[in-house]
């Protein structure tokens, strides 16, 4: 079990090292106990009940479960919202218990001077129009993931946050998961050697649709299926996982790999039901990313492959396996000599079967929700001006790898990923 | 050495095994009637998910099985939201969040998790403490939270009775907060209300969907009926009686409730308990003495809300028949049918309930439409 002084250590390290300012090794050796302490007071319980006004633009399924954990954190209230579907004003009135005022138009929420942070959770095409204007007209913003559909929009908010000077923080929630955070930690300690693959898996088995009330809403509900918004599944459940091998390697891909295709539902869908991406990072590491939603049997699962062990990430939990021992040098006897060999087959036919039992599961004190801990920590940072974990660079970092990774699928050929500086 | 467990048997299981039956075959009712003509006839679909150390089942109609199975895939993930929400089993969950912080300072949290709570501590306040939401302790101790059933001795039980106790879990609406007094981390257990919870909200759900004619299952114990299924009165529900489990007249049916609009929950021993010396410990648990409730057989409670009849089954289970009975006379729409397991004297009782129940002879063919 991890002890309190090297969890926080371990905490800091991960996130400069994400940061992408310093090489791993450096960053280490930088980590400042102040530092350690930021990252740490961010995830904390906290009582501060100041009363902290919060706007939502796009109240949706996920919009509401913001919203829920956002109830959590003393002090806050959601006072505006803004949609085009008004039916979602109801639905968030029923979230909080009180009324909330509804804004058909996202500029006359933004017009207002009541607001100490905006929560962005419209479709993945439209964030840059709604986080850019947000930011200029001086609002913090908690963005939901991916950070923007282009690069270019992605860049623009990340300026945007720089110029205006407000905090941004992105929806990769698993940055706050206890126990990611803590098998992470053990990871940048070398718990498993050196990690040079990650494979992470989101499988599902049903159609990822939404009932839409009749035809004409169609693209508006399920807009994860079409085009014009929406990078599919590689952007709804991929990101969260590059951010992951991001968080890892220290570093953002080099090159994408994808394909996809639509192999179940054939539904006039355009997005494809399955794809698989493989993003590159410096030294020939690789992260291999596969979704498919016609079988479940994986799940949503991360698997960390190092020379000496492998990690399991699930949404629930962090488990260690160790890889048999290798080459270790041979025991000699007190007078220096090696004792006999005896002659056999060294192929043991067993070696080549996958690893059945069981692994050592991550302990940790306060496992609790990811979105609970994230909008917690996001409220902590407006209160405090302080800069968030999962910070406009993490947000761009996993975009790079959905956009390029997207980019290629459609190319059917491997790309380049543009650095993120 | 260990005591031995009885897999799931008779009362839950025999709801569900009876509505499954009518299941097998696809009903087609309104072909022959003349309302056909205006709209093609409404299939019957049934679809399980496990979720809360039970299996959920939803039977709903609907045009076609597209429509169907997005109904029930946006019903079982609101089952998996709300075990998220008040699991006790995973650390991740709200409530367990507020077990763990609420002694160290108030927890502020979220609407839907604060009303759970507010109504966890009415049915406590209503019945004097028979219904506890703090008796988590005590399932640890009695072995029931890992399924290894013990006696817990004297001094063990002591020493758990400050960490029981709802009077010491402290709401404030206005901050929408929770505090334990004195500060001691608490064990809350959703066990006796929580699927009721889950099982109303489905339906709120389902309902928005359109969907007008659907019954909702928590594992056979807490059920609700939207609607009715085409050309019925109500969904039909078998409340058995189980004082002939061991006789000639084993599986003999009290009362046939068709159900409509409604909840119906159902208490019982014979689901989870274990056996010691010959003695069987029930897991349903009298927080006043900390011990699992003696001489109680079976109770099934009808109540407009899922959550309420949930907790009324529990709260009657516990309490006497003669307390539930001036308890639930100031509710009329809540019907209450319990049967207990005593030497002499009367072994059923029937409060607000319709038919006579109690003598399952003649209940046989009766079959009673609620509401």
């Amino acid at each position: 079990m991890i002890d309190r002084r090297d969890f926080v250590r371990g905490l800091s390290v991960a996130a400069v090292a994400a940061s992408g300012l310093f090489p791993r090794e450096s960053a280490e050796a930088q980590a400042t106990s102040k530092a350690e302490s930021n990252a740490a007071r961010q995830i904390a319980p906290t009582t501060d009940s100041s009363p902290l006004r919060l706007g939502i633009i796009g109240p949706g399924s996920r919009g509401q479960e913001l919203v829920r954990s956002f109830l959590r954190v003393p002090g806050v209230k959601i006072v505006a919202a803004a949609d085009v579907y008004p039916p979602r004003f109801d639905q968030l009135n029923h979230v909080c218990g009180y009324q909330v005022t509804a804004h058909n138009d996202f500029r006359t929420l933004l017009d207002r001077k009541d607001l100490d942070a905006v929560i962005v959770a419209t479709p993945l095409g439209l964030h840059a129009q709604h986080v850019l204007p947000a930011l200029a007209s001086g609002h913090h913003v908690y963005g939901e993931k991916t950070l923007a559909y282009t690069l270019d929009e992605a860049r623009q908010i990340v300026a945007a946050t720089a110029q205006n000077g407000r905090i941004f923080q992105v929806g990769h929630q698993y940055r706050y998961s206890p126990w990611i955070r803590a098998a992470l930690a053990r990871v940048q300690h070398g718990e498993i050697g050196d990690v040079t693959h990650i494979h992470g898996y989101w499988n599902r088995n049903n159609d990822w649709r939404r009932p839409a009330p009749n035809p004409s809403l169609e693209r508006l509900i399920n807009w994860r299926l079409y085009h014009e918004w929406s990078l599919g599944l590689i952007a709804e459940l991929g990101s969260h996982h590059m951010d992951i091998a991001n968080w890892t390697f220290g570093s953002t891909p080099t090159t994408a790999l994808a394909s996809g295709s639509i192999v179940r539902w054939h539904d006039g869908r355009e997005t494809d039901d399955n794809v698989q991406v493989v993003l590159s990072y410096p030294g020939g590491r690789r992260f291999i990313f596969t979704s498919m939603t016609n079988n479940a049997k994986m799940g949503d699962q991360l698997w960390l492959y190092g020379n000496k062990g492998s990690l399991n990430l699930t949404l629930e939990d962090a488990t260690f396996f160790y890889e048999p021992r290798q080459i270790t040098r041979p025991n000699l006897n007190a007078k220096g000599e090696e004792s006999g060999t005896t002659t056999g087959a060294s192929y043991r036919p067993s070696g080549e079967m996958p690893y059945r039992g069981p692994g050592k599961p991550v302990e940790i004190a306060t496992a609790e929700d990811p979105t609970t801990a994230a909008t917690r920590a996001f409220v902590y940072c407006v209160r405090t001006g302080t800069e968030p974990i999962a910070n406009v660079h993490v947000g761009l970092g996993s975009a790079l790898g959905v956009i390029q990774g997207n980019q290629a699928r459609k190319e059917k050929r491997e790309v380049e990923v543009p650095s993120a500086g | 050495m260990h005591p031995l467990w009885i897999p799931n048997r008779t009362v839950a299981d025999l709801l569900p095994v009876i509505v499954r039956r009518l299941v097998a075959t696809t009903v087609l009712i309104a072909v022959s009637a003349p309302a056909a003509r205006a709209q093609a006839p409404q299939q019957r679909f049934h679809e399980t998910h496990p979720a809360m150390g039970t299996v959920f089942t939803i039977d709903l109609y609907a045009n076609n099985q597209a429509s169907a199975e997005q109904a029930m895939n946006l019903g079982f993930d609101e089952i998996d939201r709300i075990e998220d929400l008040l699991s006790n089993y995973r650390p991740s969950s709200e409530l367990m969040r507020i077990s763990r912080e609420a002694a160290n300072s108030p927890v502020t949290t979220d609407p839907e998790t604060f009303q759970f709570l507010e109504r966890s501590l009415y049915w406590s306040r209503q019945s004097d403490g028979a219904f506890d939401i703090t008796v988590g302790p005590l399932l640890r101790a009695w072995g029931f939270f890992f399924h290894q059933g013990r006696v817990p001795s004297d001094t063990e039980l002591a020493a758990l009775r400050e960490k029981i106790g709802w009077r010491h879990v402290l709401l404030n609406a206005e901050t929408r907060t929770v505090a334990f007094t004195p500060a001691q981390p608490m064990d809350l257990d959703p066990g006796s209300i929580g699927k009721g919870f889950a099982v109303d909200r489905v339906a709120a759900l389902l309902r928005e969907q359109g969907v007008t004619s659907a019954l909702i299952s928590a594992g056979g114990s807490t059920l609700y009926a939207i609607g009715a299924p085409p050309g019925s009165a109500g969904w039909p529900v078998n409340v058995p009686d189980p004082r002939h489990l061991d006789s000639r007249e084993a599986g003999a049916i009290a009362s046939t409730i068709l159900l409509k609009d409604s909840s119906l929950s159902t208490g019982g021993c014979t689901e989870k308990f274990f056996m010691k010396d010959g003695h069987r410990y029930c897991h349903i648990f009298d927080p006043r003495t900390m011990r699992p409730v003696e001489g109680m057989l079976q109770t099934t409670v009808i109540d407009p809300s899922a959550t309420d009849s949930d907790a009324l089954s529990t709260v009657v289970f516990v309490l006497s028949p003669e307390a539930s009975k001036r308890l639930l006379t100031s509710r009329p729409d809540s019907k209450a049918l319990i049967f207990s397991q005593r030497s002499s004297g009367r072994d059923c009782f029937a409060i607000n309930w319709p038919g006579t129940p109690c003598d399952p002879l003649s209940s046989h063919s009766q079959k009673e439409s609620y509401p």
